[in-house]
């Protein structure tokens, strides 16, 4: 047995910091702890507001996701006052949703995760100058495009909700605008052209021929298939990440979960297997189950909270922050979420499996996820959203007369539980009310999920998981460690209670 | 020499740098091409080495790495107890980072209302701060004495999140040495010298009082709906959103969110009233006044207007 040792790593571009502290034996990453290092309080800082703050408030949780928060607050307060939306409303919720989605995957891999093809760990790689050509921060191409193309998806948002980020637009019973046919219009527009280029730079081919891939060799006579699916977005990714090792690394629990989300309006044209587009479940070595909200849990154990032992249903969930610094067992502003009392990671390979999507079932079937597996299945995501986005925008377009709106009459008392899918996985606000004011406020983000530090019982987090056996070339640029973070797309701003991890830039402290 | 910058995220969603990374014209990209803006640190979008990182930082602290601008995104967190534990780096505070470099910088800028006047968690268990201002109160973490290496206070580009025009506009011109007339919150007037309100597309329906009562409508949303707009002072009606939409044009009311009360303790969505008068008046209007102006207009409003037919 050579040294171990005690790295602690900082990682950015996670929207936020956070800080990773890894065990290395003999090279290889033996133990690992998550930490996020910043509390902003959000949830105590709703208590005693007025009944719809949360749609103002809870958006400015995360930059980067607030559409999704703010459909998981506004789902929490239909679902305490029974509103029932009108089918456009729920379109233009969907529509809204699905733009966020698709440009965070999209600046997702290009921006923070295939930028680390352009460090000087890989200057041995013989793909490296292409990388560097492509993702240098502020100058590559691929990063220069993603830039000008996923900007104009954010367009659809702030036609139907005035701005990107932050707008307040959805409400209970439905939403309080919709565009114009001009407008409609102008969305369908930006969809055909970002598909267009979707399909040229980021598939190589077209949505349908990509749909044909449904096994592991599919996808490797896909790759080797023309060049231009070879040196597009997905062809260069998986040859770069195969030949640099990545295949393998990053596998974790195997426990995934899906909330579900896009509710499917009365009498669309777009179908699905359930009642939402994206489906809801919970897989455990690889058997599927219903997802129920009441077996959701959250673990303060190794948190920097107090107040209670075991786990608490975010219905009773408590949030008192305890700066105990590094004593004990306490390591991260983040709790531990858990799924009938095990961790799950989430997102979208977790949404391909609940879906039964042939080609990811085949790739993880093979061999468990990894930090490859994950970060295609949210390069390849848009490709499963663009047709209903597509249809929903002509539905809006060929009603007589678009529904907004069902008032609710004035919510004061009850609770509800707002359930939907961030980009990055399953996202829950749960919300007690009582006389009109905010009694009790929960939120469960997906990297929450993902970057769960230990729970009551000791179990690591999805990606302390993932991280084991993780090999560590270089102890002052572990890249590896990175690539296996971020194929879970990490949203540190938006890890609740916990947000912007504080970057150590310590030295690596050995430990004997 | 390149002009050069620093961006830091405290506090904060990350927002700001979201709603810049959308600018269109001229684009992020082009603005920093065009001016040779060198972006030395950004935290979504850098990918130095945590050693390289290190380096650039020792530095600038040290005076050998001359910085131009520090631009600080998010509160600062002081909590708990004024210790900045809340928000760690490197195992210490992130506030003893953000003095650091703001005594090196040339200028310091604060993108957003959190970083402005600390917006979010001010009078939370958090003890936010923005950076020079707490709230209306001057002094905030730097204090109001401070100035920066060039001479100037925090120029405060408040907003959540700020557009992006703002930011691009104020790096233009510290980066090419063009004056900012700034108001007393020390926010520039080319973009906070004009209320939401104006440019509002709901505007006439303002005018002659017709207001709505509930979401979904064209009318106004001052009286009821708990619209900032002819409160706060900004410019999302100005320069707009998305190429030519905003908030209060779709219909959900301005929050103020460009004002160091943000976000006010009153519920949203609902405007405080005396007699079905809001409570808060535009600045600088005298209530008596005001009420005879609107009791006119509502009886001069026209059928169009109380109708709902135009559109917004």
């Amino acid at each position: 047995m050579g040294e171990r040792r005690i790295l602690d790593i900082p990682l950015n571009r996670a929207e936020g910091d956070l800080e990773i502290r890894v065990e290395v034996a003999d090279g290889v990453v033996v133990d690992a702890w998550s930490a996020g290092t910043m509390y902003r309080g959000i949830e105590n800082l709703l208590i005693d507001r007025g009944a719809l703050d949360g749609l103002v408030i809870t958006p400015r949780v995360c930059g980067i996701c607030s559409t999704t928060h703010l459909t998981a607050a506004v789902r929490a307060l239909d679902d305490a006052s029974g509103a029932k939306i009108p089918g456009d409303a729920v379109r233009l919720r969907n529509v809204a949703l699905m733009a966020e989605h698709i440009q965070s995957d999209i600046r997702q891999a290009v921006l923070m995760y295939m930028v680390d093809f352009a460090v000087s760990a890989y200057r041995a790689h013989p793909m490296f100058d292409e990388a560097v050509a492509r993702y240098t921060p502020l100058r590559g191409s691929s990063c220069i495009e993603t830039l000008q193309q996923t900007k104009k998806l954010l367009d659809i948002i702030g036609l139907i909700g005035g701005q990107w980020p932050h707008s307040s637009y959805m409400v209970p019973g439905g939403v309080v605008h919709a565009p114009d046919r001009i407008g409609l219009m102008r969305c369908r527009q930006i969809v055909r052209d970002f598909r267009s280029w979707y399909e040229q730079k980021v598939l190589g081919c077209s949505v349908e021929r990509w749909r044909e891939v449904g096994t592991a060799a599919g996808l490797d006579a896909w790759l080797e298939e023309n060049p231009s699916q070879r040196d597009s977005e997905v062809g260069f990714f998986l040859r770069f990440a195969r030949q640099a090792g990545l295949t393998g690394l990053g596998r974790g629990h195997g426990n995934f979960l899906s909330f579900g989300a896009l509710d499917l309006p009365a009498d669309t044209r777009v179908k699905a297997p359930s009642a939402t587009l994206i489906a809801a479940g919970f897989i455990q070595n690889g058997a599927l189950a219903p997802f129920d909200q009441g077996e959701v849990t959250e673990h303060i154990a190794s948190s920097w909270f107090e107040g209670y032992e075991g786990g608490l249903h975010p219905f009773e969930g408590l949030t008192r922050p305890y700066a105990s610094g590094p004593d004990g067992g306490r390591y991260s502003w983040a709790k531990a979420p858990r799924y009938r009392g095990l961790p799950a990671e989430t997102g979208p390979l977790a949404e391909f499996l609940m879906a039964g999507n042939p080609l990811f079932s085949d790739l993880v079937g093979r061999g468990g996820p990894d930090a490859v597996i994950r970060e295609l299945a949210r390069l390849v995501r848009p490709a499963s959203l663009m047709d209903a986005l597509d249809t929903w925008l002509e539905e809006l377009l060929q009603a007589e007369t678009v529904e907004l709106y069902n008032p609710p009459g004035e919510i004061t008392d009850g609770r509800g539980a707002g359930l939907t899918q961030a980009a990055r996985g399953a996202l829950g606000h749960w919300i007690t009310l009582s006389g009109g004011r905010i009694e009790r406020y929960q939120i469960i983000t997906p990297t929450a999920w993902n970057a769960s530090p230990r729970d009551s019982a000791g179990i690591r987090g999805p990606w302390e998981e993932a991280l084991l056996g993780t090999p560590i070339a270089d102890p002052d640029n572990p890249v590896a460690v990175g690539h296996v973070i971020r194929s879970f797309d990490p949203c540190l701003v938006c890890s609740v209670h916990a947000v912007r991890g504080g970057q150590s830039l310590g030295r690596a402290t050995l430990q004997v | 020499m390149s002009f050069s910058v620093y961006w830091l995220q405290s506090g904060g969603c990350g927002g700001d740098t979201m709603a810049l990374l959308s600018a269109s014209s001229p684009s992020l990209l082009d603005l920093l091409s065009a001016l040779d803006i060198e972006v030395l640190w950004h935290p979504s979008l850098s990918n130095l080495s945590a050693g390289e990182h290190q380096a650039l930082l020792d530095a600038i602290i040290s005076g050998r790495r001359p910085l131009d601008v520090l631009v600080v995104e998010g509160a600062v967190i002081r909590g708990p107890a004024g210790t900045g534990l809340f928000d760690r780096w490197n195992g210490r505070p992130k506030k003893d980072l953000i003095a650091e470099l703001a005594h090196r910088a040339g200028f310091v800028v604060a993108a957003g209302t959190c970083a402005s006047f600390g917006g979010l968690g001010v009078g939370a268990e958090i003890e936010a701060t923005g950076l020079q201002f707490k709230g209306h109160e001057p002094g905030g973490f730097l204090g109001s004495g401070f100035r920066s290496a060039r001479g100037l206070p925090v120029l405060n580009l408040s907003g959540c999140p700020v557009h992006a025009e703002v930011v691009l506009g104020a790096l233009s011109a510290l980066a090419e040495g063009v004056r900012l007339d700034l108001d007393g919150l020390n926010r520039p007037l080319e973009w906070f010298g004009t209320l939401v309100h104006q440019g509002c597309s709901r505007n006439e329906y303002h005018e002659f009082r017709v207001e709505e009562q509930d979401f979904g409508g064209r009318g106004c949303l001052f009286f009821h709906m708990g619209c900032h707009g002819p409160l706060a002072y900004g410019p999302c009606n100005k320069l707009l959103w998305s190429k030519g939409t905003s908030k209060p044009r779709v219909g959900v009311p301005c929050f103020g969110c460009t004002e160091p009360d943000f976000p006010q303790r009153s519920p949203f969505f609902v405007t405080p009233n005396v007699e079905g008068i809001p409570l808060n008046l535009p600045p600088g209007v005298r209530r008596a006044h005001y009420m005879v102006y609107k009791g006119m207009a509502a009886v001069a409003a026209p059928e169009r207007l109380t109708e709902r037919q135009n559109r917004v």
